[in-house]
């Protein structure tokens, strides 16, 4: 029962397609970039972090997801901060 | 001798003598002019100042190879590339969408990194001794406009990656008479006191 709810609401969450990306770049401190995803996303220390990590190791990481117009602020606010940041579908 | 960013109370306090303090204006005005179009990059007669003007676009390819990954699909040969490094297409595969974000985005934020960049070296001008006491909200426009700052210094110097680093730095400690080893001195300055700025405003070690 618990799990047919959850996957009801699953289904009923509205569709967020879009996503915005960070890309790594070696003159972006780590320290900066955790202090940046903390600031302007108000996420948890922890998942600023690991966040800053998959951009560090992995070479990007998703940043956010939401409409479009979402999306292009959330890039446009991470290109202010100097990151490199683009938006796409998520496809 | 320089001393990093720590918190006390409600400020964040370095000492930076008055020459660090000189260069790292003068880099931040430079930056600030690359970003405001309707002024020159020419010679502001500061020697400091003209640092990141006498290295010129292509100055660190030749040390770290130009075969790098383009920050934009189609780069105007006629724009300086230290622009795309600052403000890098914003949709990846899709030209129209990254075109439309550009003329929907990029004044409004060059002004905005403009008016940080002045914030920030106005503020370290004010400061009458060594000892620079800087209140949160001047602290978050000093780190900021040390981020775009050191994009530039790494366009110049060719470090598009994290190998680009090593060759560079590899140059600078085995030549230090090298052309390149000043401003990746310079460099590597900055990347500390931005380091240590980043750490004192968020409270705690990474990881911590």
């Amino acid at each position: 029962m618990q799990e047919r709810q959850s996957e009801t609401a699953d289904l009923a969450e509205p569709a967020t397609p879009w996503i915005t990306l960070v890309w790594n770049d070696p003159v972006n401190l780590m320290s900066y970039v955790t202090y940046v995803f903390q600031s302007y996303f108000n996420y948890p220390r922890a998942k600023a972090e690991k966040l800053m990590m998959d951009v560090h190791t992995l070479g990007k990481a998703v940043v956010s997801n939401g409409s479009r117009e979402e999306m292009e602020r959330d890039a446009m606010a991470m290109q202010g901060y100097g990151l490199w940041a683009t938006f796409e579908r998520d496809d | 001798m320089a001393r990093a960013f720590k918190r006390k109370g409600e400020l964040f306090v370095a000492k930076l003598d008055e020459a660090e303090r000189a260069v790292i204006c003068g880099l931040l005005d430079q930056t600030r002019l690359l970003l405001a179009p309707t002024e020159s990059l020419a010679d502001t007669g500061d020697a400091f100042a003209d640092l990141v003007a006498s290295l010129g676009p292509d100055f660190g390819n030749s040390f770290t190879g130009e075969e790098h990954e383009h920050r934009r699909a189609d780069p105007d040969p006629e724009r300086d590339p230290a622009l795309d490094r600052l403000l890098p297409d914003a949709h990846r595969g899709d030209p129209a969408i990254a075109a439309e974000f550009r003329r929907l985005t990029e004044q409004d934020l060059r002004r905005r990194k403009s008016d940080n960049l002045a914030r920030a070296s106005a503020v370290l001008r004010a400061a009458e001794s060594e000892r620079v006491a800087l209140a949160k909200a001047d602290a978050e426009a000093l780190l900021v406009a040390l981020t775009d700052t050191r994009l530039l210094l790494a366009e110049r110097l060719g470090i598009q990656t994290e190998s680009d680093v090593e060759a560079v730095e590899g140059i600078a400690a085995r030549q230090p008479d090298h052309p390149l080893a000043y401003a990746v001195a310079v460099y590597d300055f900055l990347t500390w006191l931005q380091d240590s700025l980043a750490g004192a405003l968020m409270g705690r070690r990474l990881f911590g």
